[in-house]
C-alpha cells in the first residue's frame, strides 16, 4: 500500500518549502534539469549564380539578421523601415536622442556621457540565448555582466510592513526561515501520507535546517543572512529584527517577484553589450551591405506565386519593388493597416493576436545614492505601477546614472502612465519611487519615457498570444505564407526578446533554405 | 431579402476580391501622406482605410468639416479623456499637438484619400435596423451620407465595429458628456433610443446596406 516517495513529489514538497530556489536546486542535484539546446543557426546553401532577391521589411533586429545572412550567401536583399531609425524596439537612449512618441516627440536630456545611456527595449541576454551571444561573438561587441538581482535592494508593498520597504535580503531570509521551520516540522512528525526512510528523513531535516538557516531543533529565530543592524566588523553584530509571518505573506513580493530571477531567461548571471544594447544594432548595420531604405512605408504586400510584390512610400514618391522572397517583420497589429492578400487564415490570426503595453521611464540621477546605500545593480521591486526600480551595473562610483524608473509588465500600468503626459509620468514615478528611497525626486535630473503601445511605427511590445491561439495558429505563422514570412519575436515563444526574434529569423530562413534546395534538385531531375 | 441578399453579395465580392482590388486601388491613385502626417496612417492604416487590429477606423474620403471638428473635440478633450475610451485617449495627443492649420491639412488629405468600402463585420436584423434608423436620417442624411448643415457626419463607409463602439459609447456616456460638446450632447441623446446591444448591432446592419462611398 505505501508508495515510495516519488522524485516529482519529493520536489513538489520541497517547493512547497522553499520555493523554486529550492527545486532548482534539488532539480540540479538530481540531475533533472535539460542541457540547453544547440544552437539554432541556419544552415544555408549559398545561391550562386541564380542569384535571389530577398525583401526583409522592417529593420528590427530579426530584419538585420536575415539581411546579414543572406547577403552573404549570394542573396540580394534589400530592407525596408518605416521609421527613420534603424533597430526596431533594440532603442538605447543617449543625450539629444529623439524618443518619437505619437503626438509626445521628447527629446532625451541626459548629459552627453558614454555610462549615461538608457536601454528603452531589450536590456538583458541570459547565457542560453545563444544566437544573441553568436552575433555578439561574432561581431566581437564587448559584453558585460548585468546585475538582474540583488538582495541588499528593495521590496514595496503598500499592503505590508506599513508600506515601508524592506530589504528583499531580510524577506527572502525570513521566508525561507519560516518555510523550512515548517517543512521541518511536518517531516519530524512524520505528516506525511508516505513514510520517509529513516535515512530520507534525517537528509531532509538536515536540508530544511540548512535551507532555513533553523536553530534550537527546527525553529526559525533569525538569521546574519538578513543582515546585522549594527556592528559586525569590529563590533559584536546586532542581527535584523524577524518580520513577522504573516506581513511577508501579506506582501505579493512572493507571487513572483522573490523568485523572478529563478527562471532561465532572468537568473543571474545576465550581460549587456558595454555602451549600450544598441551596439547589436549598430554591428550589423556596419556588416550589411545591403541597401537600408528607412522613412519608407509599407503600403502594399502582393503575394504572387513566385515572389512577393511590395508597394511602399519613400521621399515623396510610391514605390513598387518585387522580390522573390519577403521576410516581413513589420507588427502584426499594423498589418491590418496595410493592404495584403494574405490567406484569410492568415489575417484571421494576425487579428487575434494582442499587442502589449510594456512601458520604461530612465532617470538621470545626479547622485548614485542607492550605491551609498549599498545597492550596486538589481532591481527593487513595488506593488505601485511603476513595478520596478534597476539600479546601473554601469559606471559605478560615477557621479551620475541613468536608473530604470518604471518598467510595467502589467497592462493596467502601462496604460496609467501610457494616458499621461511624458512629464506627468516622470513626476508620477518620482513620487511613487519616494516610497522606496527617501529624497528620490531631489536626484532627479531628467527623464524619458518609451511607451512602446504610443511608439511610432511600432504601438505595441510585446505580442501576446492567447493558449488557445498559440496552440492552433502559432505553427500556421510560422509558416510561409507563399513566400512571404512573418517573423520577429512575435513569431515566437519569446516575445519581447531579442533571442525570440533572431530564432523566427532562422527559422524562416532555413525554411526557404530547404525549398530552394527541393526546388533545384526537382529542375535538376526534370533537366 | 433584397438587403441580405445585397450584404451577401457585398460579402461575397469583399471576400474575393479585397486583395486584388485594394492592391490595385492602392497603387492607382495613391495620395502620399505628407511627412508630419505619415503617422495618421500608421494607426488608421494606407489610405486611412483603418486598422481593426488598433482599434483605428477608416476615414478615408470623410468630410473635412467634420475631421476637423473631431480633431477639435479630441485636442481640447471633449473625446478622449474619459476613462473607459481607451482608443480616445490613445488618439487625444496626437490631436492635441495640431496648429489649426495643421488640423486643416490633415482634413484635407483625410478627405482626399480613398480606400475600398470596409468589410462588414457586424451582424444584425437589417430590417429592424431601418426602422430604427428613420429618426437618425435628419440629421446622418436618409443614405447615412451625412448633413453638413446640421453637423450630422456620414456613416456610411465608416467601420461598422466602430460604429458599435461609439453607439455603446455615446449610450454609456463614454462619449458626449463634456458640457461643451453641443452635438456629443446631442447625440448622447438620440442614441438613448437604442434599448440593447441588439438595436445598436440592428442599425449598424441596416447602415452596412447604404450606399458607401
Amino acid at each position: 500500500m505505501r508508495k515510495e516517495l516519488t522524485r516529482r513529489h519529493f520536489l513538489s514538497l520541497v517547493g512547497a518549502a522553499g520555493g523554486s530556489t529550492a527545486i532548482l536546486q534539488t532539480s540540479l542535484a538530481l540531475g533533472l534539469l535539460p542541457e540547453t539546446g544547440p544552437l539554432a543557426l541556419a544552415d544555408l546553401a549559398p545561391v550562386g549564380h541564380a542569384k535571389k532577391s530577398v525583401l526583409v521589411l522592417g529593420a528590427g533586429v530579426s530584419g538585420l539578421a536575415v539581411a546579414y545572412e543572406l547577403e552573404r550567401k549570394g542573396f540580394d536583399c534589400t530592407i525596408i523601415e518605416a521609421s527613420g531609425r534603424i533597430g526596431g524596439r533594440n532603442l538605447t537612449l543617449r543625450s539629444g536622442d529623439k524618443v518619437d512618441e505619437m503626438g509626445y516627440a521628447q527629446v532625451c536630456e541626459f548629459d552627453d556621457e558614454p555610462h549615461l545611456y538608457f536601454n528603452a527595449g531589450p536590456a538583458r541576454i541570459p547565457g542560453h540565448h545563444k544566437l544573441v551571444l553568436h552575433y555578439c561573438r561574432e561581431f566581437r561587441i564587448p559584453l558585460e555582466t548585468y546585475v538582474n538581482d540583488n538582495r541588499n535592494a528593495y521590496t514595496h508593498d503598500d499592503q505590508a510592513f506599513d508600506g515601508k520597504p524592506v530589504r528583499i535580503r531580510e524577506y527572502v531570509t525570513d521566508a525561507r526561515g519560516f518555510m523550512s521551520e515548517l517543512l521541518y516540522k511536518a517531516v519530524d512528525r512524520n505528516l506525511f501520507d508516505q513514510p520517509l526512510s529513516a535515512d530520507d528523513k534525517e537528509r531532509m531535516l538536515a536540508f530544511a535546517t540548512t535551507y532555513g538557516d533553523l536553530k534550537d531543533m527546527g525553529r526559525y529565530s533569525g538569521s546574519d543572512r538578513a543582515g546585522y543592524e549594527s556592528g559586525g566588523f569590529v563590533e559584536h553584530g546586532e542581527l535584523k529584527q524577524m518580520h513577522q509571518f504573516t506581513e511577508l505573506l501579506k506582501s505579493d513580493f512572493w507571487r513572483y517577484r522573490m523568485h523572478f530571477t529563478e527562471g532561465e531567461d532572468q537568473a543571474m548571471p545576465v550581460m549587456q553589450p558595454v555602451g549600450g544594447m544598441d551596439n547589436i544594432v549598430r554591428a550589423f548595420v556596419r556588416n550589411i551591405r545591403s541597401p537600408i531604405h528607412t522613412n519608407a512605408q509599407v503600403q502594399a504586400i502582393q503575394l504572387r506565386p513566385n515572389g512577393v510584390d511590395v508597394v511602399y512610400n519613400h521621399k515623396g514618391e510610391r514605390k513598387k519593388i518585387s522580390g522573390d522572397w519577403c521576410f516581413n517583420c513589420i507588427p502584426h497589429h499594423l498589418l491590418a493597416g496595410i493592404y495584403n492578400n494574405f490567406s484569410k487564415a492568415y489575417r484571421e490570426t494576425l487579428a487575434a493576436m494582442e499587442r502589449g503595453h510594456l512601458l520604461k521611464i530612465g532617470l538621470q540621477m545626479n547622485q548614485r545614492f542607492w550605491e551609498r546605500d549599498g545597492i550596486y545593480g538589481g532591481i527593487s521591486w513595488t506593488s505601485q505601477p511603476i513595478e520596478q526600480i534597476w539600479y546601473p551595473t554601469h559606471g559605478i562610483h560615477a557621479e551620475k546614472g541613468v536608473m530604470l524608473g518604471a518598467y510595467t509588465f502589467r497592462e493596467e500600468h502601462g496604460r496609467f502612465f501610457e494616458r499621461m503626459t511624458p512629464e506627468e509620468r516622470i513626476r508620477s514615478a518620482i513620487v511613487q519611487g519616494e516610497k522606496i528611497h527617501a529624497d528620490y525626486g531631489s536626484y532627479v535630473d531628467c527623464g524619458v519615457s518609451v511607451p512602446w503601445a504610443r511608439m511610432n511605427h511600432m504601438m505595441g511590445c510585446n505580442s501576446r498570444w492567447s493558449p488557445d491561439l498559440r496552440d492552433s495558429k502559432f505553427k500556421l505563422m510560422q509558416k510561409p505564407d507563399g513566400r512571404h514570412y512573418i517573423m520577429g519575436d512575435q513569431i515566437s515563444y519569446h516575445s519581447g526578446w531579442q533571442e525570440g526574434a533572431f530564432a523566427s529569423a532562422h527559422y524562416a530562413m532555413a525554411d526557404m533554405n530547404e525549398r530552394i534546395l527541393a526546388e533545384s534538385s526537382g529542375a535538376m531531375a526534370k533537366g | 431579402m433584397r438587403v441580405r441578399a445585397g450584404k451577401v453579395l457585398l460579402c461575397v465580392t469583399t471576400l474575393c476580391c479585397l486583395a486584388f482590388v485594394s492592391l490595385a486601388r492602392a497603387e492607382d491613385n495613391p495620395v502620399i501622406p505628407p511627412d508630419e502626417f505619415v503617422y495618421c496612417t500608421v494607426c488608421h492604416g494606407v489610405q486611412m482605410k483603418g486598422n481593426p487590429s488598433i482599434e483605428a477606423p477608416r476615414l478615408s474620403g470623410m468630410d473635412t468639416y467634420y475631421i476637423e471638428r473631431q480633431l477639435r473635440s479630441f485636442g481640447n478633450g471633449w473625446r478622449g479623456t474619459h476613462e473607459n475610451d481607451t482608443a480616445g485617449m490613445e488618439m487625444r495627443p496626437m490631436a492635441a499637438i495640431l496648429s489649426d492649420e495643421q488640423i486643416a491639412a490633415a482634413a484635407r488629405y483625410v478627405n482626399a484619400v480613398s480606400s475600398e468600402p470596409p468589410p462588414a463585420t457586424v451582424e444584425g436584423d437589417a430590417k429592424r435596423g431601418a426602422t430604427l434608423y428613420a429618426p437618425c436620417a435628419a440629421c446622418h442624411g436618409p443614405k447615412a451620407e451625412g448633413v453638413e448643415a446640421l453637423g450630422g457626419p456620414p456613416l456610411a463607409g465608416l467601420n461598422d465595429w466602430y460604429l458599435v463602439t461609439q453607439l455603446a459609447n455615446f449610450i454609456d456616456g463614454t462619449r458626449g458628456s463634456h458640457p461643451d460638446d453641443s452635438y456629443g450632447q446631442q447625440m448622447r441623446a438620440a442614441a438613448g433610443v437604442l434599448a440593447d446591444d441588439a438595436a445598436i448591432r440592428d442599425v449598424v446592419s441596416y447602415i452596412n446596406t447604404l450606399q458607401r462611398r
